[in-house]
């Protein structure tokens, strides 16, 4: 009697063996569920960061286009965080269809990731939209999103500009004119020091994300260059005296106690709080800061280098297509042409603070032209745009490694444990071995 | 005797094929790996031999990460093995009323996730609003950068996971000091031991085997707890101060794509960690009491 049970247990462990063995296998996915074409939009807007915004214009398209669904997926971390997810992601061969990627990482998507060439996608199969991109955009704003070859790799959605949002009732304590900010880096220098020995709260912040954007607009506002071409190679050129006086001006406000060197929530958390008079990030997060607040904030364009030219990197993400087949492409298209409409780009605008990409929205009744209007802090970003330049993009499969040697730097830079013109010199060393 | 054979192998399978599948299949990969190098997208990998294994031998950033990680070890030691078991002789023997209390209060964190607690420590520490700078400011000093300076980061870090690991391991060790044989106690109170000669001769004895578990386990596992907070805050930084082995693998394998060094690295870190159980096992082991 007993034997017969011993052997059905042991037929039951290895029925169970198996099915463990079967339960790994890959449910396909189907492309159409019903009849409706799903598409998947990754983007980095966290709740603070618009993301609000960027549910609503996804429930806004699937209501008006019923044959197609989006699903969105946010990204922490950034543009970086949203890269390495999509490379994780197509390596197993699951891609997004519509993703918002950073400018800084135009070189390294076009050269290792596999996109959908757009133009070519509109020429082959929705030859009615073949004007769609020359008619709605400035060259030099679709010249953002063209590798240096001039291969057009995406459509231009967000663009930012680094600021300077300030406390006017800090300013008001120390002694400063709310009405009158810095206007040129050593105005910065001077405030950040009135404003700490005047009232004893932090004077200046600038951002420090996991890349070197606002950075990059400091070095090159004062004559300096991120990198350089040399018989055809990318190398460091960030190397110079003018980079390295940028980056011990902030250096010394962070040794003097009136700049403060922390991660980005920390900073941004004492700016809200009333903690910190001023803080250099995007205009991006002008929607935020203006609901979290307890004070009127107000934004001043970046400041100037005395008698140099500003140059500021366009901040923010174009949209790139990754669907394989052509009822995904298709729907990814339409989208896109949702998200690039005057009234879409309004909203987007309103919820977080970006700029948008085309002409014809500041004027659009409908949308941002009463928005510019009314806040003043808008028209302080948009005078700035006439300055854009590329944020630096460094190539070939090491790029992101060099992006961190900058990130490092920056921490032994303001740290103080180095002058910036050793440290910078040293790192432009060990990047150009890399790149 | 030899009829039971063939049911206990089967018996064994399923525990084997997940081990086999999911430990030393990924295992011999990365080994593989290691040997190529490869982005993990590109259709080709090329093939460079032992080149990953010089560059990392060579390089600095492995004696910085050996370092950090000595460090990340050291202060998780303090806060998840001195510390529980302190507490949990406190726990067991001296304190007589409200144990459940004690008991449920320090075990807590321990079901909050890291991200959470990376989040709420985020706060505390901000230098210029948080509380504990508050807390500072009171005694007239102002607050260090905790996630900015070379060794505070360390600490910084640690405490998160302490903070969430301790009542696990306080539970765990709690168990142990309970099943001291209370005997054992009484006789040495009857002849006017003092607590901390009870704890000395009677309680860490007995106590051993369970200790070595939360030693070894706060060794191997505390590092792996710490990739997330360093992960979510400083991403290795502040100028790889808070980078370690464990990290080291994921930022070259997913920050950077070079998956042949990554893997180069896990491999040396597999080493390491093996080193380590082979001198617990010569030395520890060998003093342990076991009941039986």
């Amino acid at each position: 009697m007993k034997s017969w049970k011993k052997t059905l247990a042991v037929i039951c462990v290895g029925a169970m063996t198996l099915a463990l063995a079967g339960c790994g296998a890959d449910n396909t996915k189907k492309v159409s569920d019903g009849g409706k074409v799903k598409i998947e939009y990754w983007h980095v807007a966290s709740e603070s960061f618009g993301g609000t915004t960027v549910k609503e214009l996804v429930a806004d398209f699937n209501k008006t286009h019923p044959n197609i669904e989006v699903v969105e997926k946010y990204n922490p971390d950034m543009y970086k965080g949203l890269t390495q997810n999509l490379q994780a992601a197509m390596a197993s061969g699951k891609n997004p269809d519509v993703v918002q990627m950073g400018w800084s990482y135009l070189n390294y998507a076009a050269e290792n990731l596999k996109y959908t060439d757009i133009p070519k996608m509109i020429n082959e199969k929705v030859p009615a939209d073949k004007d769609f991109l020359e008619k709605n955009y400035l060259p030099n704003v679709l010249a953002l999103a063209q590798t240096d070859d001039g291969k057009q790799i995406g459509i231009p959605y967000s663009v930012s500009v680094p600021v300077l949002f300030y406390n006017p009732e800090v300013f008001e304590k120390a002694g400063l004119d709310p009405n009158n900010p810095p206007k040129t880096w050593a105005e910065v220098q001077k405030a950040a020091k009135q404003i700490k020995e005047k009232t004893g709260i932090m004077g200046f912040f600038m951002q420090e994300y996991a890349d070197n954007w606002a950075q990059q607009a400091l070095i090159e506002s004062n004559g300096g260059k991120m990198l350089k071409k040399e018989n055809g190679k990318t190398k460091a050129a960030f190397d110079s005296p003018e980079a390295a006086d940028a980056y011990q001006l902030l250096a010394d406000m962070v040794k003097d106690g009136s700049g403060l060197h922390a991660t980005n929530e920390e900073g941004f958390q004492a700016y809200l709080s009333g903690k910190l008079g001023m803080v250099c990030t995007t205009i991006g997060k002008r929607a935020n800061f203006e609901k979290s607040a307890k004070f009127k904030v107000m934004v001043a364009p970046f400041p100037v280098f005395d008698g140099k030219q500003l140059q500021v990197p366009a901040g923010g993400n174009f949209l790139m297509v990754f669907s394989k087949d052509d009822a995904k492409q298709k729907a990814a298209w339409e989208f896109i042409k949702y998200l690039e409409s005057p009234a879409a780009l309004a909203k987007w605008s309103t919820g977080t603070g970006y700029l948008p990409p085309r002409k014809d929205v500041e004027q659009d009744p409908n949308g941002f032209k009463k928005m510019i209007e009314e806040n003043k802090n808008i028209q302080a970003a948009l005078s700035t745009m006439p300055n854009l330049v590329k944020w630096a993009s460094f190539p070939g499969a090491n790029g992101l490694q060099a992006e961190q040697m900058l990130i490092d730097v920056r921490d032994v830079i303001l740290s103080g444990k180095q002058t910036a013109a050793e440290a910078l010199h040293t790192t432009a060393e060990k990047v150009n071995s890399i790149l | 005797m030899q009829k039971a054979r063939i049911p206990a192998l089967f018996f064994l399978l399923p525990a084997a094929v997940i081990f086999l599948i999911f430990f030393y299949w990924p295992l011999a990969q990365n080994l593989y790996l290691s040997f190529f190098q490869w982005n993990m997208v590109s259709p080709q990998m090329k093939f460079v031999g032992i080149a990953n294994y010089l560059e990392v031998l060579g390089s600095m950033e492995l004696l910085k990460n050996l370092g950090n990680t000595l460090m990340f070890i050291i202060v998780l030691l303090i806060l998840n093995f001195l510390l529980p078991y302190l507490y949990s002789y406190i726990l067991g023997h001296l304190v007589k009323k409200y144990n459940f209390f004690y008991r449920s209060a320090l075990f807590l964190p321990s079901t909050i996730s890291l991200a959470v607690a990376s989040i709420l420590f985020l706060w505390i520490y901000n230098p210029l609003a948080g509380p504990l700078s508050i807390i500072l400011s009171g005694f007239g000093l102002e607050s260090p950068r905790w996630f900015k300076e070379n060794i505070l980061v360390i600490i910084a870090l640690s405490t998160i996971i302490g903070w969430k690991v301790f009542g696990y391991n306080l539970i765990v060790m709690l168990a142990a000091m309970v099943a001291v044989p209370k005997e054992m106690i009484e006789a040495a109170k009857l002849e006017n031991a003092s607590d901390w000669l009870i704890f000395k001769k009677i309680i860490l004895p007995m106590t051993a085997p369970t200790a070595v578990y939360v030693f070894t386990i706060t060794v191997v596992f505390g590092l792996q707890y710490v990739l997330v907070p360093v992960n979510m805050l400083t991403q290795g930084g502040p100028d790889q101060g808070s980078s370690n082995l464990v990290y080291i693998v994921y930022q070259y394998g997913f920050i950077f794509f070079q998956t042949g060094k990554a893997a180069a690295f896990a491999i040396l870190t597999m080493l390491a960690y093996g080193a380590f159980l082979l001198l617990k096992n010569k030395y520890l082991d060998k003093r342990i009491h076991y009941e039986n």
